[in-house]
């Protein structure tokens, strides 16, 4: 499924004939390796996005999306794949946070949360999320506020389509960007 | 039953030519009766609970009773509510919490759970383990020193350059004094020889409490290696726990190990043989991709060509060639069934026509369709040269895409 084909057509042409040994070896006789990592093609934006049906309510587009779950007595913020669910949340009913909040739905624990949720969707590599629509009023914009402030990304970008030899432009390849 | 008939009778009273609207067939079950897509893909994806269930390997969640807790929280909460100065500071929205101390609460609470999420997420345990888990529940404290003194920390899944991983981490967590452990820093992604390995990147074994200097350095480590254009791939740190000490004698290799072959790896078998004997208690993990250091190891300490690959796109879907294709321009639909090589080809000698042997390719025009060509041209040629001037579609294929 994640499998990559080898562009060594040209190289081996070329091939000096020597002896091979090891590494050398491994190399030449390799045509395709897969990464099983599936977490990869969402990050290289290859991956599939569910595009929803025609009908539904618009709102399924995405790989995580930020949830929030607002309770009489507390707030839980969590980030949701569209596949897995629940990947990272983060609650006011949790003692770690409890402890240090005066009460557990007003606009500092909002921000709290923001700031919390930031750091865990970092240590966990999510750094790109959608945010849903129900996401309105006063604490939750601090809430959104306080994530963009911890460098996480509001947008998820396009998934990257591959063009065929007749289309007029070829888009950047996500696999040669490094930073 | 009565469009049926209809149709029937359509054929012989109806004169030629005349439109009829037929009334709507439905194609299936009626939509109160059929399934929707949800319930099909549900019944599609279920899974056997006598086959497809997940073994917990490792140690059991210490579950505390909620009671128990809440009680020794009390006296805290009232505290916390009679405080002014912190009720002033909540309501002008300048209560900030530690986040250091939160860490550490969380650790000791949801640490483990929500650790287990995220790896569950990233498919740690299914490549692993196959068809187990276990839980985190020894909180790993992983970090690479790199040049700048910056300390960059392994957590769950974030991304680490190679060039800030070259040396081996620091690594530490909370062990008893007489107890062992062994480390292993694997990655299932990207093997050269087999997809089911994985690489071996360190091994320690036999590590008394949290001293690993004096543990027994088996494969000593390698920084995290990704060949160019596969994307991110998973270094895996785990922790085991060990009942007595274990004689890995025949995992042992010469130091620096250096051969990829002899790296080959798998966690599972490597489990299998020491179940008895090993639990995996810890876990952490990051991600890595190519970085420009690599180069340079490649060549210089693995010695071997730079491995580059490419994501293998499916083919697009071409029709079947028609002898008469209705409304296609003909030299686009010709194209299509050509042999793209022989297509690049004509643009290439095409391109080498104009290349002087000295001075090189011609300079790019400034404004490129402002150079009339006096003489009559069709308008498909026309507008072929302005695609090939304006640098769209095919004449892009010559820079290798």
């Amino acid at each position: 499924m994640y499998s990559v084909n080898a562009r060594a057509g040209i190289t081996r042409a070329f091939r000096v004939h020597r002896e091979l040994h090891g590494n050398t070896e491994l190399i030449e006789t390799c045509t395709e390796i897969v990464n099983r990592n599936p977490r990869n093609l969402e990050r290289l934006r290859i991956a599939r996005k569910p595009s929803g049906y025609h009908l539904n309510k618009p709102g399924h587009m995405y790989w995580h999306k930020l949830f929030l779950i607002k309770k009489l007595r507390y707030v839980t913020a969590e980030v949701r794949h569209f596949e897995n669910g629940p990947v990272v949340s983060v609650s006011s009913a949790e003692w770690a946070l409890k402890k240090q909040l005066y009460r557990t739905t007003d606009s500092s624990a909002y921000i709290n949360i923001g700031r919390v949720l930031a750091q865990r969707c970092l240590e966990a590599g999510i750094c790109e999320m959608q945010i849903d629509a129900a996401l309105t009023g006063n604490k939750c914009e601090l809430l959104i506020k306080e994530l963009e402030k911890n460098n996480i990304i509001l947008t998820e970008p396009q998934v990257y389509q591959y063009p065929n030899s007749w289309d007029r432009y070829r888009p950047e390849k996500p696999w040669e960007i490094h930073e | 039953m009565s469009v049926k008939l209809l149709r029937c009778l359509a054929s012989d009273f109806i004169p030629k030519g005349q439109h009829v609207r037929h009334g709507h067939r439905m194609r299936g079950k009626p939509p109160t009766i059929a399934r929707t897509l949800k319930q099909r893909l549900e019944e599609l994806n279920r899974e056997d609970p006598t086959l497809d269930f997940k073994v917990n390997i490792g140690y059991p969640m210490t579950k505390i009773s909620r009671r128990s807790m809440i009680s020794g929280w009390m006296n805290e909460i009232i505290a916390r509510r009679n405080n002014a100065e912190l009720e002033k500071s909540s309501r002008t929205r300048k209560l900030l919490v530690d986040l250091k101390t939160v860490k550490e609460n969380w650790l000791q609470i949801d640490g483990s759970s929500h650790t287990h999420r995220i790896a569950k997420h990233y498919g740690v345990y299914n490549d692993l383990y196959g068809d187990a888990y276990f839980m985190p529940v020894v909180p790993l404290n992983i970090s690479y020193d790199t040049e700048d003194d910056k300390l960059i920390k392994v957590y769950t899944g974030n991304v680490i350059k190679p060039g800030e991983a070259s040396k081996a981490p620091d690594v530490t967590y909370d062990a008893e004094d007489g107890t062992l452990w062994s480390l292993i820093m694997s990655t299932p992604d990207g093997n050269l020889t087999s997809a089911d390995n994985e690489y071996c990147h360190w091994f320690i074994g036999n590590i008394p409490g949290n001293r690993l200097k004096e543990g027994e350095e088996l494969v000593d480590y390698l920084q995290p290696i990704a060949p160019y254009g596969i994307g991110y791939c998973r270094y895996i740190f785990v922790l085991y726990k060990q009942n007595h000490s274990i004689d890995f004698s025949e995992y042992k290799k010469t130091k620096p190990c250096l051969n990829l072959k002899e790296r080959n790896w798998r966690t599972l078998d490597f489990y299998r043989k020491y179940q008895d004997q090993l639990t995996p208690a810890g876990l952490a993990f990051f991600q890595s991709d190519w970085d420009h250091s690599l180069k340079e190891f490649y060549y210089n300490m693995l010695k071997m060509r730079v491995p580059i690959f490419r994501y293998d796109f499916p083919k697009p879907y071409i029709k079947k060639q028609t002898w008469f294709p209705l409304k296609q321009p003909f030299n686009i639909y010709l194209d299509k069934y050509r042999d793209p090589k022989q297509i690049r080809k004509e643009f290439l000698l095409r391109k080498l026509k104009k290349v002087h042997p000295f001075d090189g390719p011609e300079p790019p025009r400034r404004f490129p369709l402002a150079h009339p060509d006096g003489k009559y041209i069709p308008s498909w040629l026309k507008f072929e040269i302005i695609k090939k001037r304006r640098g769209y579609s095919h004449v892009n294929d010559l820079n290798e895409y």
